[in-house]
C-alpha cells in the first residue's frame, strides 16, 4: 500500500501523478473524470485511511444541502409570481428565514465537525488549567482525534459552496460526482488552495485533453515549487528544529537568524507546494488561484495579507469580513460614526469589530494554540494601527515633502513589513507562547555577534556551505519574483527560445534540485507545514 | 453618474475616476473604503448592496460600479 507523507514525496511525483496523467491521456473524456476522482480518493485514502468517510460525509452533505436550499428558492420563485406585489415582501421574508434555518444547520454541521476533531483537546486542557487555577479538584479528560488530511481546508470549500448557493451567486450542482470532484481534488486536497465553486467545479468536470504547453508548463511549475522546497527549506529545516527546539541554548542574534530563516523556510515550503499543487493542476487543463503573489514585496502588513495564502484570506473577507461589517447594527454604527469622525475614521470601528472577528479565526485556523491566537492578534493589531496612523503618516510625508512612490520609501516600507512579518512567524513557530516571548525578548537582552566571530554559527544545523547555497538559490528566486513583479511571464520568455536553450534551462533546473538537494543522511525533509493545519 | 465620481472623490481624491480599471486589484479601494462607499451609495441612490455584490468586478470602475446601482434600482 502506498503511503504518501508529502506532494514531494516519491509515491507522488514518481507514481500518482504520472500514472494518473498516462491514464487520464489516453481514456475518453467521461473516463478522465472518473480517472481523477479515483486518483483522489486513492491520495485521500493512502495518507488518512478511513477517515475518508469524513470528505464522503462533508460531500454528500453540501451535495443535499445544497438541493434542499435550491428547492425552498424555486418554491419562492413560484410564489413570487402569483403573489400580488404588496405582499411579496412578507413571502421574500418568509423563504429567507427558511433559508437561513437550513445554512445555520450546514454551518453548524461542518464547523461543527472541524471544531470538534482540532479544537476539543486544546479546549479541554485550557478548562483543567482552569479548575487547577481555581482548585477545584476535577479534571476533564482531553481527547484525541486523529484528523482526516485536508480538513481545514475542504470543510471551508465547502461551507463557501453552501454560501454561494444560498446567496444565488450559483445554482446548486445536482451532480454529485462533480461536487466530490471538486472537494477532493488530488493536488490540493492537502494544502489547497481553497477553491470556489465557480472557479474550479466545471474545469475539472470538463476534464480537457491534454495540452502539450500545459504539460510543459505543468512540468516546469513542479520543477520550480521542488526546486524551493529541497534547495531551500529542506536545507533549512535542521538549523530550525534546532534552536525553536532548545531555545534556551542560543543567544539572541541566534534567534534573531533562525527567526529570518523560518519565515523564509515557511514562504519557500507553502509558496513550493503551491507551485507543484497548481503546476500539477495545469497538466490536466485546470487553472487553480494562485495562493501568493511575491508577499515579501509589500509596503503593508494589510497588502502582505493580500499577497500571502490569498484563498484564505479572500474567504475570510467575503465569509465573515463583510457580512459581519455590512449586517444592520454594524452599517448604522458605520453611518453613525461617519458622521461624527469623517470618512475614513468612520468605518474604521465596525470594521475593526469585523476584522477583529476575521483574526480570531485566522488565528485558531492555523492551530489549536495561544501562539497562533496571538499570531492572529499580532496581525490584527498592525493592520488595524496601519489605518489608525495612515491620515497622519500622510500628511507628514506631504510636510516633509517626502515622495511616497520614490524608491527609497517604498524600499524601507518593504523592510519595515518584512521585520514585522518575521516577528510574527517567530511566535507562530515557537512551540508554545510563552517560549516565544522568551525567544523574542531574548533578542533584545543577549545579543551578541559571538557564535558569528567564532563560527559557532555554523555548527547548529548548517555549515557555511548550506548558508551560501541557500543564499545563491534566494538570489535566483529573488530574481524570476522581479521579472514576475514586472508582468513577465519566465515561462513564455523560456518558451519562445530555442529548443537548445530550453532543455539547457529544464536540465540545469533539475540538476540544482539532485545536486544542491537537501536530501539523504544528514538532512531532515521538513513536513508540508500547512498540511497539518 | 456624476453623484457617483462625487461620492468616490470624497473617499478616495487622489483617483482618475474616468480611467481608472483596477479601483479594488489596484488597492486603490480597501476593504474600509468599501464600507464607506458601500454606505454612501446606499443612502444616495435607495438601493441595498448586498454582500454577494461585493466582488472586484462591481467595484473595480466608476463605470462597473454604475451598472450595478441601476441593476439594483431596476431589481427594487
Amino acid at each position: 500500500m502506498f503511503h504518501f507523507q508529502s506532494y514531494f514525496s516519491v509515491q507522488y511525483l514518481v507514481f500518482l501523478l504520472p500514472i494518473t496523467v498516462i491514464l487520464y491521456a489516453f481514456l475518453p473524456q467521461k473516463a478522465r473524470r472518473v480517472v481523477l476522482l479515483v486518483s483522489s480518493y486513492l491520495f485521500f485514502w493512502a495518507i488518512s485511511g478511513k477517515l475518508i468517510v469524513y470528505l464522503l460525509f462533508s460531500t454528500l452533505s453540501i451535495h443535499h444541502i445544497g438541493l434542499w436550499l435550491s428547492r425552498i428558492q424555486t418554491d419562492e420563485e413560484q410564489r413570487l409570481q402569483v403573489t400580488v406585489k404588496e405582499q411579496r415582501k412578507e413571502i421574500k421574508a418568509c423563504f429567507l428565514k427558511k433559508q437561513r434555518m437550513v445554512m445555520a444547520f450546514a454551518v453548524i454541521l461542518h464547523i461543527g465537525i472541524l471544531l470538534t476533531l482540532k479544537y476539543t483537546p486544546f479546549f479541554a486542557s485550557n478548562v483543567n488549567t482552569l479548575f487547577d487555577f481555581l482548585h477545584i479538584g476535577i479534571s476533564v479528560k482531553i481527547p484525541s482525534f486523529l484528523l482526516p488530511i485536508g480538513i481545514s481546508f475542504y470543510t471551508l470549500q465547502a461551507v463557501s459552496y453552501l454560501f454561494d448557493v444560498y446567496r444565488r451567486k450559483i445554482p446548486a450542482d445536482q451532480n454529485l460526482f462533480r461536487l466530490a470532484l471538486f472537494m477532493g481534488f488530488f493536488p490540493q486536497i492537502m494544502e489547497g488552495p481553497i477553491c470556489r465553486y465557480s472557479d474550479t467545479a466545471h474545469q475539472l468536470w470538463e476534464a480537457p485533453s491534454i495540452k502539450w504547453q500545459n504539460l510543459t508548463f505543468g512540468i516546469q511549475r513542479i520543477l520550480f515549487g521542488v526546486m524551493k522546497k529541497m534547495v531551500i527549506a529542506d536545507r533549512l529545516n535542521l538549523l530550525i528544529q534546532n534552536v525553536f527546539g532548545k531555545p534556551q541554548s542560543y543567544d539572541g542574534f541566534v534567534i534573531m537568524i533562525v527567526m529570518v530563516c523560518y519565515t523564509i523556510q515557511l514562504y519557500m515550503d507553502f509558496s513550493g507546494t503551491m507551485d507543484l499543487v497548481i503546476g500539477s493542476a495545469q497538466i490536466f487543463g485546470v487553472k487553480l488561484p494562485e495562493n501568493f503573489q511575491r508577499p515579501f514585496f509589500s509596503r503593508t502588513i494589510s497588502e502582505f495579507w493580500k499577497r500571502w495564502h490569498i484563498t484564505l484570506g479572500t474567504w475570510f473577507k467575503d465569509y465573515i469580513f463583510y457580512p459581519l461589517s455590512m449586517s444592520k447594527p454594524l452599517k448604522k454604527l458605520t453611518a453613525r460614526a461617519r458622521k461624527k469622525v469623517g470618512n475614513h475614521f468612520g468605518p474604521l470601528l465596525s470594521g475593526a469589530i469585523a476584522l477583529f472577528c476575521v483574526w480570531v479565526c485566522n488565528g485558531l485556523w492555523h492551530g489549536a494554540g495561544w501562539h497562533y491566537l496571538f499570531f492572529g492578534m499580532y496581525h490584527f493589531g498592525l493592520i488595524l494601527c496601519g489605518n489608525i496612523v495612515e491620515p497622519f503618516v500622510v500628511r507628514a510625508t506631504g510636510k516633509l515633502k517626502i515622495q511616497r512612490d520614490s524608491g527609497w520609501y517604498r524600499g524601507m516600507q518593504i523592510v519595515r513589513t518584512g521585520i514585522l512579518v518575521c516577528v510574527g512567524e517567530l511566535f507562530f513557530r515557537a512551540e508554545g507562547l510563552r517560549l516565544g516571548l522568551d525567544m523574542f525578548k531574548k533578542m533584545f537582552t543577549n545579543f551578541t555577534l559571538t557564535t558569528l566571530h567564532d563560527g559557532k554559527l555554523f555548527s547548529f544545523g548548517m555549515d557555511r556551505y548550506d548558508f551560501l547555497i541557500v543564499f545563491v538559490a534566494l538570489i535566483v528566486i529573488f530574481m524570476v519574483s522581479i521579472w514576475q513583479e514586472k508582468g513577465i511571464s519566465l515561462r513564455a520568455q523560456i518558451a519562445a527560445k530555442p529548443i537548445a536553450l530550453r532543455y539547457a534551462v529544464y536540465y540545469t533546473l533539475i540538476l540544482a534540485i539532485v545536486i544542491f538537494g537537501a536530501y539523504g543522511a544528514g538532512y531532515v525533509p521538513v513536513d508540508p507545514i500547512y498540511a497539518s493545519f | 453618474m456624476e453623484k457617483l465620481i462625487e461620492i468616490l472623490e470624497e473617499i478616495q481624491p487622489e483617483v482618475d475616476y474616468s480611467a481608472c480599471t483596477d479601483l479594488v486589484d489596484g488597492h486603490y479601494l480597501d476593504s474600509l473604503s468599501i464600507l464607506s462607499l458601500v454606505a454612501d451609495l446606499e443612502d444616495a441612490f435607495d438601493i441595498t448592496i448586498p454582500t454577494v455584490e461585493i466582488i472586484p468586478d462591481n467595484f473595480n470602475s466608476a463605470d462597473s460600479l454604475w451598472k450595478m446601482i441601476l441593476r439594483l434600482q431596476e431589481e427594487g
